[in-house]
């Protein structure tokens, strides 16, 4: 059986794989898949937990709810990169910058 | 019916009061949406219904209960609220709840019977009225606060009735707002029952204070108090303010402010004062009349019901209602009857020369309200009551006829003034008969023509005004604390009797003047309204096709009688004002339905009413002089509008230039608050105008926005608009976040009580505890454990290092040193101690 080690480690990797990639790239449509990435390094790191703990299923239950917000997110972020690319024709994060000063 | 309906829980009473409220509700909010025949049934049907229940009402009332006895239909709505009073300060409960006794009964029997022949008039007269549903709406609203003002059980509800009547008031007279006055007029006569009210107010607390109830049984059983508490029957100290004396201040004489004897009156005395001051707001008395002549901008139906036959008689039915008040405070009556006789013989002398046929009837409603308060202000309260159901019919008979006029004048003359001046009238009587037939007997009815209703309510109040006077009922227990107890002078009683036959005889000299006026000669309307006119008037636009039926070739149709929806009111009406004075034919007959029927109510004030012994037989002479005021007023009218064609009135005028001018001017009393009362609160207005422009929007507006502006330029500089920089700023947040979770914290802390010293360690997650508690530098054991508190002891002036160290679930260790000290006891202290030893 591998370690739970492991996949916490695997975990960790992931999650600063998807941290670098959404603080490095300004294309709008990568910066989400980090985030995807970075949620589904916390997803394993529960999946992982939940092996040591096999009878309490907190981890699973966690596990099922953060796919469900996910899909939320994707749903919203999507929506607003497509509304920002129909108002500036870019989907550089750089360039969206209405808010300034 | 009484085993249905009992006389505790009279549930009919909600119907009364609902069915108004429905038809306001229904016309308010769906009016303009189900058009004017759907509003006129509504708004008759609510108003008729209503009355039809306060008839059965009436019915069941005066089959219940025994001779003599104060009985009354109750119903409670719902618990409203408490409050404390009373001389033993007990909880006084204040509910929402109703009720009707023989007093109420009649008044509301008036209010919606009159209310409703009103209503039918109503919707002819604004039958194209482009805002009928509203002005139904308010109407109906109108029935049911003055309902609720009347049924009221107790002051405060009473109260919100009062302020409802008001606001309806208001909302009717500023019905036409578009027209500058008229919403001016609104305002005024809202902030002149504003004033009132206020008195209304102070009376409430004073009577919660000292009765320890606001309903009418508990205050009249409670009344007592007002007078007779063990300590001190003056119990308000005018002078010196709540009582004491002034001692001198740093060399200041203020001993010269103590009076020689303190100015005191009684509790009574004050609470009557101050009903009174609402009283006179509400039903228009000096000095607080000047809204109703001005109320007139309303509509004339409007002037009709609330500004002469129901909401302005409230302050005479408050008097009636209160009378076991007013009864203990002679003073008060007495202030009571002067105002109404000063108020009769002011309104009746300016509607002498008035020319506007509402302004005659409204100043004739303001000295007619003038004898009702003398009526009640000499404890003829009957008497006074008996005027205000006549009056209710001749006076709203008067007013409909006015409004008929008008409307056939608005045929010719689209002039709101010009339609309203009897000038312009004249001969009206051959066009339109049941108007002048009626308004004919109507005015007989108020100058007091024998044989018709006005003349036996104002002869009974003219004759208890000579034969009538109060007294204190508790004179003795007054002269027992050594104070002046103020006595009703012997003179009073006929002055007030003489000053009422000359405000009669003025009264039936202007009414015949308004009539002949009016309906008698020839029509003297042709000329009026031609373009010459409406050149002077750049209200009107001489384009409008409606503006104007009349050029200068055609003379235009003649003045028409009003439908039939607007004559019959009158036709009731008018016969009421014949007939209605047989329910109280005081000199004729013993036999007095009105005075029995109201008896109970007023069974309390027996004892502060004396008659003189000579009455009986004073009863014809004194009427003979109400019948020779009448005679000589009626006669001079005639004989100078009718047979000198208003010669002699002419001449008069011409003659006496000034008189006539400040009569015209109303005695220029508005002029006179103009400039004593209002230029005040003007400068006042002004004063914190300018506070306003200068110190708050000058200065403190300006500085704080220059201080927000300036942090919002330094902070906008932060604002890139890039989410990644944003992003960046969060995860360096989270890495704080981070390491303050991951990092121990050790925290303490400390109780003390006579050197004995507790540190307390602070929780955390996992965390394990160590201490060096005996100050030595090495801790107390290598292991860490749950040890989260040490206990130790100091002398005075000693001092320990103690150490902390915390481990946490991630095994990481930080620890902390602390210094305990305890203090030298201070000096003070110290010689407290060796006191105590």
């Amino acid at each position: 059986m591998i370690p739970v080690t492991h996949f916490v480690m695997l975990s960790a990797v992931l999650f600063s794989i998807g941290g670098i990639g959404f603080l490095w790239n300004r294309n709008v449509l990568i910066t989400l898949m980090s985030i995807e990435v970075m949620l589904n390094a916390v997803n394993l790191a529960f999946i992982a937990f939940n092996r040591i703990h096999p009878e309490a299923l907190t981890g699973q239950l966690f596990a099922f709810f953060l796919i469900a917000a996910e899909a939320a997110e994707v749903a919203v972020g999507l929506a607003i990169v497509l509304s920002l690319f129909r108002l500036k024709r870019t989907v550089r994060s750089d360039e969206a910058d209405l808010l300034r000063n | 019916m009484s085993s249905i309906f009992p006389a505790e829980d009279y549930s009919p009473i909600a119907l009364i009061l609902l069915l108004p409220l429905l038809g306001a509700f229904v016309n308010g909010i769906w009016g303009h949406r189900l058009g004017k025949p759907a509003v006129k049934l509504m708004a008759l049907a609510a108003v008729g219904g209503s009355f039809l229940v306060c008839v059965a009402t009436v019915v069941q009332l005066a089959f219940t209960g025994g001779e003599h006895e104060h009985h009354r239909l109750a119903w409670t709505a719902w618990e409203w609220m408490h409050t404390t009073g009373g001389l033993q300060r007990s909880s006084v409960p204040i509910d929402m709840r109703f009720s009707v006794d023989t007093l109420s009964g009649t008044m509301m029997l008036i209010v919606t019977g009159v209310g409703f022949l009103i209503h039918v008039y109503s919707t002819a007269y604004m039958a194209h009225d482009k805002s009928f549903a509203r002005f139904f709406c308010y109407l109906n609203l109108f029935i049911f606060a003055m309902l609720v003002l009347i049924l009221g059980d107790n002051l405060p509800v009473l109260f919100v009735g009062w302020e409802g009547v008001g606001l309806c008031s208001y909302l009717l007279i500023g019905f036409w707002y578009e027209h500058l006055p008229n919403a001016a007029a609104g305002k005024k006569a809202f902030i002149a029952n504003r004033i009132g009210d206020f008195g209304l107010i102070v009376a409430m607390f004073l009577l919660v204070h000292y009765t320890g109830a606001l309903d009418w049984v508990g205050m009249q059983s409670g009344a007592h108090s007002l007078m007779d508490t063990p300590a001190d029957a003056f119990q308000i100290h005018i002078w010196p303010p709540g009582g004491g004396t002034y001692p001198d201040i740093a060399g200041l004489p203020l001993h010269v402010l103590n009076p020689a004897k303190p100015f005191t009156i009684t509790a009574a005395t004050a609470v009557g004062l101050m009903l009174l001051l609402g009283c006179t707001g509400k039903s228009a008395q000096i000095p607080l009349y000047v809204w109703l002549p001005d109320a007139m901008a309303g509509p004339t139906p409007v002037s009709a019901l609330i500004h002469a036959a129901t909401m302005v008689t409230a302050g005479v039915y408050l008097v009636c209602r209160m009378s076991f008040v007013f009864a203990l405070s002679p003073f008060v009556m007495a202030c009571i009857a002067v105002i109404g006789a000063l108020t009769a013989l002011l309104a009746a002398s300016i509607a002498l020369v008035q020319n506007d046929i509402k302004k005659i009837l409204a100043y004739s409603t303001v000295s007619q309200l003038g004898f009702m308060f003398i009526g009640v202000g000499v404890g003829a309260f009957t008497a006074g009551f008996f005027h205000v159901i006549t009056h209710a019919f001749f006076k709203a008979c008067l007013f409909l006829c006015a409004g008929s006029v008008i409307h056939a004048m608005h045929a010719r003359i689209h002039d709101g003034d010009a339609a309203q001046d009897i000038r312009n009238m004249g001969g009206l009587g051959k066009y339109m008969r049941i108007t002048r037939w009626t308004f004919l007997v109507s005015t007989l009815a108020i100058i007091g023509c024998p044989g018709l209703s006005g003349f036996f309510s104002k002869d009974e109040i003219l004759f208890r005004a000579y034969v009538n006077h109060p007294v204190n009922p508790f004179a003795q227990r007054l002269a027992a604390f050594h104070q002046d107890v103020w006595v009703w002078p012997t003179w009073l009683g006929p002055a007030i009797y003489f000053a009422g036959l000359i405000a009669a005889a003025m009264t039936a000299f202007y009414m015949v003047r308004c009539y002949i006026l009016t309906f008698e000669g020839e029509f003297r309307g042709w000329t009026i309204g031609r373009p010459s006119m409406f050149k002077s008037n750049p209200d009107i636009d001489p384009h409008d096709p409606d503006a104007h039926h009349e050029d200068l070739k055609e003379p235009g149709r003649p003045p028409h009688e009003s439908p039939h929806a607007m004559t019959y009111p009158l036709i009731i009406l008018a016969t009421f004002a014949a007939f209605a004075g047989l329910l109280n034919p005081a000199p004729l007959t013993k036999h007095l339905p009105i005075e029995h029927w109201l008896e109970p109510v007023f069974e309390s004030t027996k004892d502060s009413i004396i008659t003189r012994p000579d009455a009986d037989h004073l009863t014809w002479s004194l009427a003979l002089g109400g019948i020779a005021a009448f005679a000589i007023g009626t006669w001079l009218a005639y004989w100078m509008y009718m047979q000198s064609q208003g010669e002699p009135a002419r001449r008069l005028a011409a003659s006496q230039p000034a008189l006539h001018r400040l009569l015209l001017d109303k005695w220029r009393v508005d002029e006179l608050y103009d400039w004593a009362v209002i230029s005040l609160v003007d400068a006042l207005a002004d004063t914190f105008a300018w506070f306003d422009e200068w110190v708050v929007d000058g200065l403190l507006a300006k500085v704080t926005s220059v201080v927000v502006a300036a942090l919002g330029n330094i902070l906008r500089v932060f604002q890139t608009g890039v989410v990644h920089g944003y992003a960046a700023l969060m995860v360096v947040g989270m890495a704080c976040l981070g390491w303050f979770f991951v990092a121990p914290h050790p925290a303490t802390s400390m109780t003390e009580s006579n050197g004995d010293y507790t540190l307390t360690a602070g929780p955390g997650i996992g965390y394990q505890y160590r201490w060096d508690a005996d100050g030595n530098g090495t801790f107390d054991s290598d292991k860490f454990g749950d040890q989260t508190s040490v206990k130790l002891h100091l002398d005075a002036g000693a001092s320990k290092t103690v150490q902390l160290e915390v481990k946490n679930a991630f095994g990481l260790t930080r620890s902390t040193k602390i210094v305990v000290k305890r203090p030298e006891p201070s000096a003070s202290a110290q010689l407290v101690e060796v006191g105590q030893n």
